[in-house]
């Protein structure tokens, strides 16, 4: 993780009574920044745990917890992540220190407050910044994601994943990948596919009855785009738009020359921009995001998910539009593998 | 100053033995009352009320049981005479619930559950009013008592003088008033209690779960890290806090509250009602999880007390995620807080202890974030 600038740093202990090296920043206020709220088996894997749970039960899983307490856990899938997002921020307070135009992360797990040490010990471990915590004792995580104004809802439970996108906050089940991602550590880059994640999915239906002279609705994934643009544009206003450590991806099956300028058209319409745009026409996702490398892939589909997972990228399912009822053929069966997968 | 409620009533009411159906307004001559007069009294549905020593024994004040702040007001500009034929005269008109009404609510679906599955036992809810009030006003609030199908079966009015001696006598666990002064008396002598406001607007609560929002510092555990952060700033209480993670905190007014909503708990676990339980726990903290939760964390455990959801806010403002839990009741030490509280529509109250007391309370002059 950056340190910042001793120049810089100079600036903070000005205004606080003490300093010492390991001072922590103040987290933002919730309105100003771009809250990431992550659940626990998304930050870390917990797989051993999680079998405990589903074959002994509750009571053995706590006891389990609370006796590998000082036992940090290994990274899960969201994990690069969020390293990632930390370093974004200590660039931004170093360019912007007094803005609180950042990300915010949040851990919301519906584990009990017993579980609270062991997490609160393993993000000391890996050296997280994370403050905030919502642990819901079993509780639906979604009324506190709308308090904290939640940009974006991490989590490896599809069921709170779509309610969450029911109930309009940008979210996507991750999966873990079994290998450890091989991902930059000092540029965040994010992927995103284009229909139903982006572009809501009727934009085709759509272009087809009216022509793109009407506005194309956003999909879920819309407002995170924006709100990752927003920060990039910080970066640039301080010259530093080649090594800016945020980078976008549009990775669709769409067709360039058919239907790419749609896609474009409609992006320059939202005023936002994606870094690198790429057009597969049908061609496989895998061998490309293995080549990008992101931190994160979002699809709506199972089948795009699964094939980049299968080459090591870190991939999230966006459960959102049409093709949730119609799954591609080879989807529906590993789907619910992955499932299985996920919970033990 | 006479220590036995009883003598004010006595002249206005029969005693139980005679007392009409339709009154609930039994007074409890003595502690070593016999069970009989009860048992013959009016209806055999109402159940019993506990002995205070084996119930978690709940004190409010009329004024936050009830909306009175009409009245109030003829007492503050006309006197206390006018007062007394004003509520006499409207004896027969209810009044409006107030802050506490739903909290009250709450404690008796939980008695009513408990009371299911241990027919036997006293170890419930036992609600007792304690007013400053005369005699006189006493039937206007039997008479809301009943129309708002409330069991409280126990009144001590004081007619003026100071209701701190009862509530001891009471083995109170938790007074509620709306007068910080009593509060405040209460807290010095042990007696865990708090100022409750009433919200503008009120969000709906649950009427099957009783819930109940604790702050941490001040509230459950001692001012000792609030004294700290206030006088050397985040950094030296993050400090602070990690050097001293295995090191208990110590325990503040209301963790004695907590104590026995656990025991409660319990109850319902042991019969195999942990998911459905009807009370539920919040911890609603400003502290930081990754630098300061651990010692939260393991005093909470070490004293043998569990919270069913635990929020750490590093700052946050708690409104927003009140107004999510909606709690009945919601403790916290510093009047910002629980204004924050108030205007997103959540009931709180005011624990007015430890070192947050010495900064101005009005709205105007937040120093705090």
């Amino acid at each position: 993780m950056n340190v910042p600038q001793m120049n810089e740093r100079h600036s903070f202990c000005d205004r606080k009574e003490t300093c010492s090296p390991s001072r922590k920043p103040k987290p933002p206020k919730p309105q100003n920044a771009i809250t990431i709220a992550v659940s626990s088996r998304a930050l870390f894997s917990m797989d051993q745990e999680q079998e405990i749970y589903e074959q002994q039960g509750m009571e053995d899983y706590l006891s389990y917890q609370i006796k590998h307490e000082t036992q940090p856990f290994a990274p899960g899938p969201a994990f690069p992540f969020i390293k990632a997002v930390e370093v974004v921020n200590a660039r931004l307070r170093e360019l912007y220190p007094d803005s609180e135009e950042l990300f915010d992360v949040v851990l919301m797990t519906s584990n009990h407050a017993h579980v609270g040490l062991r997490l609160i010990n393993s993000i000391n471990h890996h050296q997280l910044l994370i403050e905030r915590f919502c642990m819901t004792g079993g509780n639906s995580p979604i009324g506190y994601l709308k308090a904290y104004h939640t940009n974006l809802y991490l989590s490896a439970d599809s069921g709170k994943v779509r309610e969450a996108i029911e109930e309009g906050i940008a979210a996507a089940t991750v999966f873990s990948t079994g290998r450890v991602p091989e991902v930059p550590e000092t540029q965040l880059r994010v992927a995103f596919d284009g229909d139903a994640v982006l572009f809501s999915d009727e934009s085709e239906r759509i272009y087809k009855a009216h022509g793109l002279d009407n506005f194309v609705p956003g999909g879920p994934l819309k407002c995170f785009l924006e709100a990752l643009g927003k920060l990039q544009q910080k970066f640039y206003a301080k010259g530093q738009r080649l090594d800016c450590p945020i980078r976008t991806y549009l990775v669709t099956a769409r067709s360039a020359a058919s239907s790419g300028t749609r896609a474009l058209k409609t992006l320059r319409s939202w005023g936002l921009e994606t870094d690198e745009a790429l057009f597969l026409a049908g061609a496989p996702k895998g061998p490309m995001l293995e080549k990008i490398r992101p931190h994160i892939f979002f699809d709506d589909q199972m089948f795009h998910v699964e094939g980049a997972a299968e080459l090591g990228t870190v991939a999230a399912h966006v459960p959102y539009g049409i093709a949730q009822k119609i799954p591609a053929k080879t989807g529906k069966d590993t789907t619910k593998e992955m499932q299985a997968k996920q919970l033990e | 100053m006479s220590l036995d409620p009883v003598q004010v009533m006595k002249g206005q009411d029969p005693m139980p033995s005679t007392c009409p159906a339709t009154s609930n307004g039994d007074i409890k001559a003595s502690r070593e009352d016999n069970k009989d007069t009860h048992e013959n009294v009016g209806s055999t549905t109402k159940p019993k009320p506990p002995k205070p020593e084996n119930a978690v024994t709940i004190a409010v004040s009329s004024r936050v049981l009830f909306r009175t702040e009409k009245e109030q007001k003829v007492f503050e500009q006309k006197g206390i005479e006018e007062y007394l034929r004003y509520q006499v005269e409207h004896e027969n008109e209810p009044f409006a619930p107030g802050p506490a009404f739903p909290f009250v609510k709450a404690l008796e679906a939980v008695n009513g559950r408990l009371r299911e599955l241990y027919p036997e036992s006293e170890e419930l809810f036992d609600i007792v009013l304690v007013t400053y009030n005369h005699a006189h006003v006493g039937i206007r609030l039997i008479n809301t008592i009943n129309y708002h199908n409330l069991f409280i079966e126990r009144f001590c009015m004081t007619g003026g003088t100071s209701p701190i001696g009862y509530l001891k006598a009471w083995h109170t666990n938790l007074y509620l008033s709306a007068d910080a002064e009593k509060v405040q008396e209460a807290l010095a002598e042990g007696i865990a209690a708090a100022t409750m406001f009433m919200p503008e607007k009120q969000i709906k609560v649950s009427e099957t779960q009783l819930r109940v929002a604790f702050d941490g510092d001040a509230v459950l555990f001692s001012d000792e890290s609030e004294r700290i952060f206030k006088a050397h700033g985040l950094d030296k209480f993050f400090e602070h806090e990690r050097e001293n993670e295995n090191t208990l905190l110590d325990h503040g007014p209301l963790k004695g509250f907590l104590e026995v909503l656990g025991q409660l708990q319990k109850k319902f676990y042991a019969k195999g009602h942990r998911l459905d339980c009807p009370i539920r726990t919040y911890l609603v903290t400003a502290r930081s999880a990754a630098s300061s939760g651990i010692r939260a964390l393991k005093t909470l455990r070490a004293w043998g007390l569990e919270m069913d959801e635990a929020l750490f806010l590093a700052g946050a403002p708690k409104g927003p995620m009140l107004e999510k839990i909606r709690p009945h009741i919601y403790f916290d030490d510093q009047m910002f807080h629980v204004e924050g509280a108030v205007e997103m529509g959540a009931i709180a109250a005011h624990v007015p202890y430890g070192i947050a007391q010495k900064y101005p309370h009005k709205k105007s002059s937040n120093t705090d974030k």
